[in-house]
């Protein structure tokens, strides 16, 4: 927030890495990258590097957490150690990253048809292989990803992205250096089918009609990112239908 | 968890006719295959993919005091971690056993072996470069010791090396190259029966008894590491060496052409 | 016109019923990955799992003796379970075994009936959803495979299946190839030319 040496983040519209306030940054999707997970997908979103994997549902251990009802789930966000230019991190969670586990798994528990597996749990893993800014966003964008390549069934596959602003700007998709010296910060997770946000959280400072120009950048962008995600899940099939169908 | 797809009798019938489910003969790798720089926020980084086995190295290095009886040497830690996210039977958690005992061999063969010279890491009086180097299991197909250290190895090949000027570390820029001494790999053998395989896969590995990891450069072994309770003569030792020095020429080959 | 369809996305304006849908007032919805027939209004699922019914035939491993039960690993969100005193022989730990569906019980847990131990060989496991293409319209594709390869082969609906004798390899290669491509027409025929290329 608001560091001292802060560099000129926007000029004449431009942010320093070229792309306009409400630009999103390149996303790339591929699918099954885990041969062992039952569904997994990496993502490229700007220099982020990121791999979601599911597993299960299976038998839900310890017996005591289970849940007659539905399934569970169990989410891990992690980052490796290497993931940043700067120092080497420390392995193993902390307070932040076990806070997004929570909030990206509440993010699933609103999509995924637990009901149909009583006394399962699915297991949700993100690891953050290189991190530059927006990482709970696009960890989350993957993992729908991968939980849809898994066949669980989910009633929507929800993206997410975040706004901020910077100076007087709002912008979309911060990157790391935007977001150190940002005023403001919220990503959110959108339900395409319902428009309804499964993810807010929010830090800095924005007054109500900023959020409201943020807000609209986030759900204008979704049409993108919600297009990369179906196509990365589609194109597997559709290349094997394309082979036989000539 | 997962199921196991084959039977103790289903591989060792097939070892007894000398060949192996994926039709690899005994002494054979799988398929490998390694992207270096694949991580541009680390100072190096390589991922291995053997067979199905997928590996990511990492290695950072920052700055750090040297250890009290070595005052003109820098640090080097390797770490390994066996992510969740590898397989259905790896839980979250501290590190276990395994993942110490993974770290501690890619380790000892890339110091025994003069890989990086702790010395060339000095930087002044109480200021050295740390070096982590950090193994990252991304899927669990088998032979981990192997994967890794080559993981980590081609890692440390093709790293840059940071820069440090007035109290500050420069990351980025015109950077010169990490410098290296030498090439490790390591070859694991896995003991099954009476049999003894190269590069075991995950179906391999449920059965075996014995385990055995060899580390050399072209000219010597530089680290040896016995697993499980099952054992080995040292006629087999000797032969198993053999097969090494064989080997490890392709893994090295490998090595040195990402650096060109 | 089939086309494939992800999570979320709306397969029709009016609300239909369809398995793995989900209505509301702007139309229906996919709740899975699948390939949608529009005319037809079919959902076939392209991933997923198995929902256990009565009288299925599954492939598992003992995994457990508890001495009245045995716990059967199905690979699957459901743990099978089998009394012993409905049987007339002895189970271990490791035996692959056939069995069939009696119920599905509350808490993931599928009462199994009927074993018979599949000795030798070994298995297979793959994606559920892609059994019914592996069996094929009245058997076709799996007599095809058999014939060809004189492998003995036992389906679960689990997604599991045993092989044994025979060039069990071929089997194998020929069972992935109908997972992988079972979304696609013709595949009849290109297993047949895969099998007899392989013979000759």
């Amino acid at each position: 927030m608001g560091g001292s040496n802060k560099p000129e983040l926007i000029k004449d519209g431009k942010r320093l890495d070229g792309r306009s306030p409400d630009q999103l940054r390149p996303i790339k999707i591929e699918v099954g990258v885990i041969k062992n997970a039952v569904g997994s997908a990496y993502i490229e979103w700007g220099n982020n590097k990121i791999i979601a994997g599911v597993y299960g549902p299976k038998e839900a251990l310890p017996k005591h957490i289970q849940d007659p009802e539905k399934a569970i789930i169990k989410c891990r966000y992690s980052m490796a150690p290497f993931s940043s230019l700067e120092e080497h991190g420390r392995t193993g969670p902390n307070r932040r990253s076990t806070e997004i586990s929570k909030v990206t798994k509440e993010v699933f528990e609103n999509v995924v048809q637990l009901e149909k597996f009583p006394g399962a749990e699915i297991d949700l893993y993100i690891e953050v292989l290189q991190g530059d800014g927006g990482t709970r966003a696009a960890g989350i964008t993957a993992a729908a990803v991968a939980l849809a390549a898994s066949g669980i069934p989910m009633t929507d596959m929800p993206y997410s992205v975040s706004a901020g602003k910077v100076g007087d700007a709002v912008i979309l998709d911060l990157n790391k250096i935007e977001d150190n010296f940002s005023d403001a910060d919220m990503p959110v997770a959108i339900s395409p089918r319902t428009g309804e946000m499964l993810l807010l959280q929010m830090d800095g400072n924005l007054t109500k009609q900023e959020i409201n120009t943020a807000m609209q950048m986030i759900l204008k962008s979704g049409a993108e990112i919600s297009r990369i995600q179906k196509e990365a899940l589609k194109s597997q099939y559709e290349k094997i239908l394309e082979k036989y169908n000539k | 968890m997962q199921i196991r797809t084959v039977t103790e009798d289903y591989i060792k019938d097939l070892l007894d006719k000398g060949i192996r489910e994926d039709g690899r003969e005994l002494t054979s790798y799988r398929n490998i295959s390694i992207r270096k720089g694949v991580i541009p926020s680390a100072e190096g980084s390589a991922e291995v993919m053997l067979g199905n086995t997928k590996v990511l190295a990492g290695v950072k290095l920052g700055i750090g005091e040297p250890m009290p009886d070595k005052p003109e040497e820098g640090n080097l830690m390797t770490n390994a971690e066996l992510l969740p996210i590898a397989s259905e039977s790896y839980e979250t958690g501290p590190p276990s056993p395994e993942s110490i005992e993974l770290a501690r061999v890619v380790d000892r063969g890339i110091r025994a072996a003069n890989v990086v010279d702790p010395k060339s890491l000095f930087i002044e009086k109480d200021k050295v470069w740390s070096l982590f180097v950090d193994v990252y299991i991304l899927n669990y197909d088998g032979n981990l010791f192997d994967a890794g250290t080559l993981a980590a190895v081609s890692a440390l090949a093709t790293a840059r090396m940071p820069k440090y000027e007035n109290e500050a570390v420069i990351r980025e820029g015109n950077l010169g190259k990490l410098r290296t001494e030498n090439i490790v790999t390591s070859c694991t053998f896995a003991k099954i029966g009476k049999k003894l395989i190269l590069d075991p896969d995950s179906n391999e590995e449920e059965f075996m008894n014995g385990r055995i990891t060899i580390a050399n450069d072209e000219n010597s072994i530089r680290a040896m590491q016995k697993g499980l309770s099952g054992s080995f003569s040292p006629k087999e030792l000797e032969s198993l060496m053999d097969v090494t020095f064989d080997k490890s020429k392709e893994l090295r080959r490998q090595i040195i052409q990402l650096g060109e | 016109m089939q086309k494939i369809v992800v999570p979320g996305e709306k397969l029709s304006d009016a609300q239909i019923r369809i398995e793995n849908t989900i209505s509301d007032s702007k139309g229906t919805f996919s709740c899975i990955m699948g390939s949608y027939d529009d005319e037809k209004k079919v959902l076939v699922p392209l991933e997923g799992l198995w929902n256990p019914k009565r009288d299925d035939q599954v492939v598992g491993v003992v995994e457990e003796d508890k001495g009245n039960m045995y716990i059967i690993n199905l690979n699957a969100p459901y743990k099978g379970l089998m009394l012993s005193k409905f049987l007339e022989f002895e189970l271990k730990a490791g035996d692959i075994i056939t069995a069939i569906v009696k119920e599905l019980e509350k808490g993931g847990t599928v009462m199994l009936l009927r074993p018979r131990v599949l000795e030798g060989g070994k298995i297979i496991s793959v994606k559920p959803s892609k059994i019914p293409r592996i069996i094929g319209k009245g058997n076709t594709m799996i007599k095809q495979i058999t014939d060809g390869t004189g492998s003995s082969i036992t389906i679960g609906l689990n997604g599991v299946i045993w092989l044994n004798g025979g060039n069990v390899d071929l089997a194998t290669s020929a069972i992935l190839k109908v997972e992988e491509e079972a979304h696609t027409s013709g595949l009849t025929e290109r297993i047949r030319d895969m099998l007899t290329e392989k013979v000759l």
